[in-house]
């Protein structure tokens, strides 16, 4: 499902790469430069902060490429500096402001899903109520249901526990479910009843 | 679905049904992916090499080179269109009547292919000049900017090929063929801030 494991190079542009060719870089970048900057811009939903999170990422590729054994993919390799790098500003941007991140969810959101106003007939905008969600959260949601990391995983990048992942992932459930259960509800023609809550995390 | 399986049952308890998670998923998948401004890969290679990250070969030969080019160019075409020929006097005019270059037509090219680098340059302005891309690109629209970026950069990567050598002729082809492509972007990015403005 991850687009930067869809992504396959010629494993010779990576020798190239880590002789520092910058042929060879460039051709990285442009493999996984926009799959690098959307997730970038999925956590911080800020353009310049995308940018210079790519920017980052990718100079940090250039800088260790060289120790780069290629027992996981490039792609998954390059992943993983970008989500670290786009966590690491997540969590100082809550440290600059004394906050921690369990804070995330104090954080002031609109209630409700914009462009989402209860009626079944309006089309689903899931990029809108993503951006309801609190900035860790999104992240969770991403990280799990988009690019397929474990609970435990994430709680190794965040530094937090399995079920500090769990919780943020439970309740950015609850945030979409209304807006869900709606469109499921809209395509069945009736009110799902797979929709309801199965249990609580 | 995601590759996390062994997830999977703890999310059946985390309040979403069956239909809901796949809905979610589906979802997910289909959000647009959004292209980095054409500035990044500069800014990357800007720092790499203030890091001595990079070999120095090709920094030194894609933009210096392509700015070193079009000045030289645009030197040498200065110089034939408006020198006397060494020795000759003007008689005290201060621009010769006649084209002092004997062949015209040789001037005239370079000229045109000065024109286009200029015409080139002021589209690469006009782009700068535009708000970067707004997060939510149209699928369509981010494959026809990128396959557009894809070109351009062919055509620099040829420009710049110093082992390539090009007569006026295919010079001015390629040139005309990047001003065209350049007006392609402009005017797609330019309806696309339009739109983003709204």
């Amino acid at each position: 499902m991850s687009k930067f494991t869809d992504i396959e190079l010629d494993p010779g542009i990576v020798q190239r790469a880590a002789r520092g060719d910058v042929r060879a870089h460039e051709i990285i970048y442009r493999a996984y430069g926009t799959p690098v900057y959307s997730i970038c811009l999925r956590f911080t939903r800020v353009p310049a902060h995308a940018e210079d999170l790519t920017q980052e990422t990718f100079v940090e590729v250039i800088r260790s490429i060289a120790g780069f054994r290629g027992e996981a993919p490039l792609g998954a390799w390059i992943r993983r500096i970008a989500v670290s790098k786009a966590l690491m500003f997540l969590r100082s941007a809550w440290h600059s402001r004394g906050q921690s991140l369990d804070d995330d969810w104090d954080e002031p959101t609109p209630d409700r899903v914009p462009g989402y106003p209860g009626d079944a007939d309006q089309a689903i905008d899931l990029d809108a109520a993503l951006a309801t969600l609190p900035a860790v959260s999104r992240a969770v949601i991403w990280l799990h249901d988009v690019e397929g990391f474990t609970h435990r995983e994430i709680a190794v990048l965040m530094g937090k526990s399995e079920s500090f992942s769990k919780s943020q992932l439970s309740r950015a459930y609850q945030r979409l479910r209304p807006m869900l259960q709606a469109e499921t509800a809209a395509t069945d023609g009736k009110t799902s009843v797979a929709g309801a809550a199965l249990g609580s995390c | 679905m995601p590759d996390n399986e062994v997830d999977q049952d703890e999310t059946m308890n985390c309040g979403l049904g069956v239909r809901e998670r796949e809905l979610l998923y589906a979802g997910l998948r289909q959000l647009p992916e959004a292209m980095p401004p054409r500035a990044v890969w500069q800014r990357i290679e800007a720092q790499a090499h203030a890091e001595g990250l990079l070999s120095d070969r090709r920094f030194t030969s894609a933009r210096f080179k392509w700015i070193a080019g079009t000045a030289m160019a645009a030197a040498v075409a200065l110089v034939v269109v408006n020198l006397p020929p060494s020795g000759t006097d003007t008689g005290g005019e201060a621009f010769p009547t006649v084209p002092a270059y004997t062949e015209q037509n040789n001037a005239v090219a370079l000229t045109t292919l000065t024109a286009l680098m200029v015409e080139s340059q002021e589209l690469e302005d006009d782009l700068r000049s535009l708000p970067s891309q707004p997060q939510l690109v149209r699928a369509g629209t981010a494959a026809t900017i990128a396959g557009l970026e894809e070109q351009i950069a062919a055509i620099d990567y040829r420009l710049n090929d110093t082992s390539i050598r090009m007569s006026h002729e295919q010079m001015e082809l390629y040139w005309r063929e990047r001003v065209r492509l350049m007006n392609l972007l402009v005017q797609l990015r330019t309806a696309q801030a339009q739109r983003s403005a709204f």
